[in-house]
């Protein structure tokens, strides 16, 4: 058993009065692939907001439990440190890219946690991304907002990986995408995990695609967590196919 | 000819000035979307600091350091950005900041600007009085004078000053990381604690840029026109900030063309008709470029991407 790096537990946070999570706990260990999977409303992208302690009103307050990372409570870390010091990423919903800037601002923007490291790291991060995704290479001296959706993703999950975190977290990564594209972001995410170790918390309403991936997964539905299991274990649970995989 | 010459000098003076203090309204405008009112009196106060510390470092009268005038200038430059940047920072602090926090809307933030303002003119009218200061002569005035054309070392020095900041600045959000999340906190707040910049570092560093060159701009007029009054920021506050909306707000490039634009059309209309009609003049036209380009002249309206 490796050791668990995220651990969330008993979790109740609120926006103003009402409560969006009610005690939820789950557990990511290191090298895994974890997902979230739940419909519209289930409080999957307010777990991972509430995890990158992005401040209100773009997140909850957090009203009870707690949120550990290698252990240690991060309820008192400010958003940019749990960027910066714990290597912990956000790829948010939506995005996010600064389309005024161009891709490889975005990119350098984003590496802004290596600031005070040697620049040779920081190249050896671009050229990471841009092996990943040949296409941003292309297109780097373009402003952002001029890119296709699926493009905008490809570099969102870039500066992701430009901020040298070793446990990435993505919400809906697979939305608005065309399937291929999809599935090159999924095959990103694999090979990522595999070839680099890196720890992924996916959250995703495509819980067909999200469960191909993950080895473990937990099923969110109105701010409670309704089963948990093996990836496999999940897609063969009657209540899950029926809910969530169409059958 | 000549005259010519002469008038497009002293606009390019004149524009310095308002370019300088443009670039705090367009700076904080650009990362905040907040206008801050406070942003002439700011440059009312680094007159001020320039004042004081001019007079200290000079001395006389048995008080004061009693330096030399052009170390005494050399000294006064850092010393009244450096302050005036404290200033605008502190407001920043307690005023800006605990709303920000408390999710105020952006009326509130504005209101609270303007009160900012007055306060900083009615302090300084508490503490030091109405009557006026005459700023010291810190550098010994030479007048180059060509045919009919003449010109001061210190309107040189203060149109080479704008540039010169218009450059540095240019150089800061364009080149550099902090400068890069000055433009990218505009387009997407949420997402800059999301890169590992801390938001509020962005916020002091753009009140420290805007703030230090109204500090510049203070002594810089002080030394032109040597007359301090607590109302000296207003009105020239007001035009500076219509001229940041002119050229654009948030793009310093618009501060610059806005405030320069402003500076000729001034000039421009005293050259021809009674000064008495500059400002209706010069207020006029910019209403008619805002008509024709409401964005300003760089501004762009913003599209979003589903």
């Amino acid at each position: 058993m490796s050791e668990t790096l995220l651990e969330v537990k008993d979790l109740r946070v609120a926006y103003g009065r009402i409560e969006a999570l009610h005690g939820v706990s789950f557990s990511v260990n290191q090298g895994e692939i974890v997902t979230l999977i739940g419909a519209n409303g289930a409080g999957k992208t307010t777990t991972l907001t509430s995890i990158a302690r992005l401040p209100p009103p773009e997140a909850p307050k957090v009203a009870s439990g707690d949120i550990l990372y290698r252990g240690e409570s991060i309820l008192g870390v400010p958003p940019h440190d749990v960027v910066s010091k714990l290597n912990v990423a956000l790829v948010p919903e939506g995005r996010h890219i600064f389309g005024n800037l161009t891709v490889e601002e975005n990119l350098t923007l984003a590496a802004y946690p290596r600031r005070k490291a040697p620049a040779s790291e920081a190249e050896a991060a671009f050229k990471t991304v841009y092996d990943l995704f040949p296409r941003l290479a292309e297109r780097r001296r373009q402003r952002s907002e001029q890119l296709s959706g699926g493009e905008q993703q490809m570099l969102a999950v870039g500066r992701a990986l430009m901020s040298n975190c070793q446990f990435i977290m993505l919400d809906e990564p697979s939305m608005g995408l065309s399937p291929l594209l999809m599935q090159l972001v999924f095959k990103t995410l694999r090979q990522l995990n595999e070839e680099q170790g890196m720890t992924i918390l996916l959250v995703e309403q495509n819980a067909n695609m999200a469960l191909r991936l993950a080895h473990r997964g937990y099923v969110l539905d109105t701010g409670e967590i309704i089963a948990e299991g093996s990836a496999d274990e999940l897609m063969d649970d009657p209540e899950v196919k029926k809910a969530y995989l169409g059958g | 000819m000549d005259a010519l010459i002469q008038n497009i000098i002293n606009a390019l003076q004149w524009g310095s000035f308002y370019a300088l203090i443009a670039l705090g309204y367009t700076l904080v405008y650009g990362v905040l979307l907040l206008i801050n009112f406070a942003h002439g009196d700011i440059f009312m106060v680094g007159a001020y600091i320039a004042y004081f510390a001019a007079v200290f470092l000079l001395g006389g009268h048995g008080e004061g350091l009693g330096l030399p005038p052009l170390l005494v200038f050399g000294l006064t430059v850092p010393i009244s950005m450096i302050l005036t940047a404290g200033v605008g920072v502190t407001l920043e602090r307690i005023a800006y900041r605990p709303l920000r926090r408390k999710g105020a809307h952006r009326l509130y933030v504005v209101i609270t600007a303007l009160m900012c303002g007055l306060v900083l003119e009615n302090g300084n009218l508490a503490l030091f009085g109405a009557s006026r200061k005459k700023f010291p002569e810190l550098v010994d005035k030479a007048v180059y004078t060509f045919g009919n054309v003449s010109v001061t070392n210190l309107k040189i020095m203060v149109i080479v000053a704008a540039v010169l900041v218009f450059l540095f600045l240019h150089f800061i959000v364009t080149r550099t990381r902090i400068g890069m999340a000055m433009r990218a906190i505009s387009w997407d707040r949420l997402a800059i604690p999301l890169m590992g910049v801390p938001v509020d570092t962005v916020i002091v560093f753009t009140f420290v840029l805007g703030s230090g060159m109204a500090g510049l701009a203070g002594i810089l007029f002080a030394m032109s026109y040597p007359i301090l009054d607590p109302y000296m920021g207003a009105i020239i506050g007001w035009k500076a900030f219509i001229a940041a909306v002119v050229g654009g707000i948030g793009d310093i490039r618009g501060a610059f063309v806005g405030g320069f634009l402003l500076g000729f059309i001034e000039i421009g209309v005293v050259a021809f008709f009674p000064s008495t009609l500059r400002d209706l003049f010069a207020f006029t036209i910019l209403l008619v470029i805002l008509w024709i380009k409401p964005t300003g002249i760089f501004g762009v309206a913003r599209t979003t991407k589903i």
